[in-house]
């Protein structure tokens, strides 16, 4: 009953083969083509476009893992999944701001997804906690740690990025920093 | 320290399968043995999947941040918010149930229809007649007979007149009674007797709210008339009098008879009588007179659509006129009879004595 506003919503099936060839393409088009399905549910239960951009993301992200993770099974229409996890994410925002829950206006069918939202929630912790984590580990560390971790860089590339004599003397930053952060992390 | 730092390069080289396969081995081996290595490679993976899961959620937010960016965001809200009105929510949210509920009254009111098709017919004349009420409130006929077929004339113009009333006269010297209506816009005027004899008149006085005109015979083969029979009426006729005229709805004189049904005419109109005669266009003009031979009315339309409602104007109303002509331009003075010789005659001597002072209007435009 919404308005179809995006024609270049790409296929379920794209969508899936897209995420998991990390194909960047394939997330701006799911992502752009789904948005104002759920900014028009956000905008119509209380919430205004920045709700609604991160319930959106928060589904995404929910719905790129499950895809990633290989346990995907497409049991509806990723439109439907999508707009199941936003509603379900949605109504627990409102029910913490203690806003009016009851008669949430509905432009979707809806399917069960209280298990991918909770199991999500887990992970949005620790991601929160790790966030915190490496903003309180301060630079040069937080730098080297992600890019040593996350970005894939090799002891040699840091060692010239950073201007150290050698990867030994990375080496031991880096144990140093991770230690720390694993001590921040675990504090937290 | 240093071996601290060892240790940890082998157990990620471990765990990103670095290492060789004796090396592992080797490795696998110490952590059976060692708890506090083994809990070490545990925590160290627990910790690492939770930095890569960081950062790959990281990376996905920044790209998805960029996907947002390409988003008229703006325009969708305008788009998308709830509007103002809550009509306009309610249909934008139940467009589907509004949709049912019209079909079906749309269903039902066709079935309804159709079965119950014959009682509605009632229903909608009753409908209908209300309507024509109204229609009828602001048509009133006015009787001008048109000439559709030529007639001959012994004298006067040879073609047809295009529009007909009834006159009769008011003076023995020419002085004529008419309805406003039938000699309104004429070029030339010409009246005809029941003799057949046709006879130039001008108008003298024409009063077009009440729909009276007096009009003068200028021709010179018009020879005065003998006492007037009729008197007009003084005062006010009461309900359910006996009343006749005499008019022309064809080219000879047609009697019709009646009653006064009203005391007022058209819409309450109380310059006016309503007559239960039946009249036909032609009659406009013509006199509306009592038993006695009073003159109580001239004819001057009748309701669309309802039988026997004709309207006369009051007598009064022909004194008036006929006061309201600057006397020096009359020539001679407008005599009224006052004496009534028609009264205790017979209907058909009336008559007789009367339909010499009536006379056909032609009028020519």
């Amino acid at each position: 009953m919404s308005k179809k506003l995006s024609n270049s919503v790409p296929t379920d099936r794209e969508v899936v083969l897209g995420i998991l060839n990390d194909s960047e393409d394939a997330l701006n088009r799911l992502y752009i083509g789904h948005f104002p399905m759920v900014l028009q549910l956000v905008l119509n239960n209380n919430g205004d476009e920045d709700d609604a951009k991160d319930v959106y993301q928060e589904a995404i992200i929910i719905l790129y893992n499950k895809i990633k993770g290989g346990d995907f099974e497409l049991s509806s229409k990723l439109k439907t999944y999508i707009y199941s996890v936003c509603r379900r994410i949605w109504l627990k925002k409102l029910s913490q701001q203690s806003k009016k829950t009851n008669n949430i206006s509905d432009f979707e069918d809806v399917v069960a997804v209280e298990v991918d939202v909770e199991q999500h929630e887990e992970k949005e912790l620790q991601f929160e906690k790790m966030g915190a984590a490496l903003l309180n580990l301060g630079e040069p560390c937080k730098t080297i740690i992600q890019d040593f971790y996350i970005n894939n860089l090799s002891m040699q590339d840091i060692c010239e990025k950073f201007g150290y004599t050698n990867t030994d003397n990375v080496k031991t930053q880096k144990y140093k920093c991770l230690q720390r952060l694993k001590k921040l992390f675990f504090q937290l | 320290m240093r071996k601290d730092i060892e240790l940890e390069g082998i157990i990620e080289d471990y765990l990103q399968g670095r290492l060789g396969a004796a090396e592992a081995e080797a490795f696998e081996k110490l952590r059976t043995q060692d708890p506090a290595v083994d809990h070490k490679v545990v925590a160290h993976q627990f910790f690492l999947d939770s930095l890569t899961q960081y950062g790959a959620n990281a990376s996905l937010k920044h790209m998805m941040d960029h996907a947002h960016e390409q988003i008229d965001v703006d325009t969708l809200v305008d788009e998308l918010k709830p509007h103002p009105s809550y009509i306009v929510n309610l249909w934008r949210n139940n467009k589907s149930a509004v949709a049912v509920a019209a079909s079906f009254i749309l269903l039902t009111m066709f079935v309804v229809y159709s079965h119950f098709g014959k009682t509605q017919d009632g229903i909608n004349d009753l409908m209908l007649m209300r309507r024509e009420v109204a229609i009828i409130k602001n048509s009133q006929n006015k009787l001008v007979r048109k000439f559709n077929s030529t007639s001959t004339l012994p004298r006067g113009p040879v073609i047809a007149a295009k529009f007909g009333g009834t006159g009769f006269a008011l003076t023995s010297n020419g002085y004529l009674c008419t309805s406003y209506h039938v000699v309104k816009d004429a070029d030339s005027i010409y009246v005809q007797n029941t003799k057949g004899e046709a006879f130039k008149v001008k108008v003298a006085f024409s009063d077009p709210q009440y729909d009276i005109a007096i009009l003068k015979i200028i021709d010179n083969n018009f020879s005065s008339l003998s006492n007037i029979q009729y008197t007009l009426k003084k005062y006010d006729t009461g309900m359910g009098e006996d009343v006749f005229t005499i008019g022309f709805p064809k080219d000879d004189p047609v009697f019709g008879e009646g009653y006064v049904s009203s005391k007022s005419g058209h819409d309450g109109d109380t310059t006016q009588y309503q007559v239960s005669i039946p009249i036909n266009p032609g009659n406009s003009g013509g006199p509306v007179l009592d038993t006695h031979g009073n003159l109580i009315g001239v004819i001057t339309g009748k309701e669309h659509q309802s039988d026997g409602a004709t309207f006369a104007v009051k007598a009064k109303y022909i004194r008036e006129a006929l006061n309201s002509i600057p006397q020096d331009s009359l020539g001679k003075k407008v005599v009224v009879a006052k004496k009534n010789i028609l009264q205790g005659l017979k209907r058909t001597k009336q008559i007789n004595k009367i339909q010499d002072y009536v006379y056909m209007i032609k009028v020519y435009n």
